[in-house]
């Protein structure tokens, strides 16, 4: 047995892509699934110090969920800078203005905040309606691979080679 | 006595000190004061960190089990549990390196625990 813990190569990480449907999904519920999986933790291969997660597709982003009065009472800060510039959003302002904005600052608040972290920021894409523009990508909807569909995989990936 | 002048190992002195501070950002390994100091922390840090780095894997070993015990269906802390109780004694690092390498090997492992949690229900 290998004495050393596994540590991925950049030549181990294949990147898949994911759709998530977030309508009537839980906000932040929606935002911990996919802040995992951009992540990489969902993978036994998980390595902390590499973007070693998956791309995540969010689509119909305006129709996301909240619990309780949260549409109104949900609000949104940030500061211009100037004296007197401090602007405030509810929820249901930003989803009515920028529908994308709310998850995105979900799931990117849940990330690190280094420079790691912005790179696995890019790629989470947000959609506003049913529709994306990455289908070269073959992205699939999520749900956590079993572990019959990975035992599979790694089969074919050893069998190709050879 | 001969006269002894101070050059000579004052240089030697700040030699071994930039050797040491080879990589280190900026002024850190060029002037000889601030490379010291940047020594002295990076020393402390490796003390420290030659300890942490136990934690650490540590940390690393369980992420990486739950992401496997889940494709089984089972979460961490349940199967932990229901290895105990099966009497299962193999630890977090072996059971890491087994769902990269051998995730059939340890998906056994996770059905024993589950039997186990399930025998103790009933």
């Amino acid at each position: 047995m290998n004495p050393k813990t596994y540590s991925a190569k950049r030549d181990d990480l294949q990147p898949r892509w994911y759709i998530i449907d977030a309508e009537n999904q839980i906000l932040g519920r929606l935002a911990t699934q996919a802040a995992t999986i951009l992540r990489g933790k969902h993978k036994p291969t998980f390595t902390p110090h590499m973007n070693c997660g998956d791309f995540v597709i969010v689509v119909n982003a305006a129709k996301v969920a909240v619990t309780g009065k949260r549409l109104d009472q949900k609000i949104y800060y940030r500061h211009s800078q100037y004296p007197g510039g401090l602007k405030q959003e509810t929820l249901r302002q930003v989803l009515a203005k920028h529908p994308e904005r709310a998850i995105e600052r979900a799931v990117k608040g849940m990330l690190p905040h280094n420079r790691l972290g912005a790179d696995i920021r890019g790629r989470l894409k947000v959609y506003a309606g049913p529709d994306h523009p990455h289908q070269a990508q073959q992205p699939i909807l999520w749900q956590l691979p079993t572990a019959d569909d990975v035992l599979a995989q790694q089969e074919q990936a050893t069998a190709a080679p050879a | 006595m001969p006269r002894v002048k101070r050059g000579v190992t004052a240089r030697k002195k700040h030699k071994k000190i930039l050797k040491r501070t080879e990589g280190h950002w900026g002024a850190r390994h060029k002037l000889i004061k601030t490379a010291r100091e940047s020594m002295m922390h990076a020393l402390r840090y490796s003390y420290r960190d030659r300890r942490n780095r136990k934690r650490d894997m540590r940390q690393l070993w369980i992420t990486r089990i739950n992401a496997a015990s889940r494709m089984y269906g089972i979460k961490y802390s349940d199967l932990i549990h229901g290895l105990a109780l099966a009497q299962v004694d193999v630890d977090r690092k072996i059971l890491a390196d087994l769902a990269v390498t051998d995730l059939a090997a340890f998906g056994a492992l996770a059905k024993a625990a589950r039997a186990a949690l399930d025998q103790q229900k009933a």
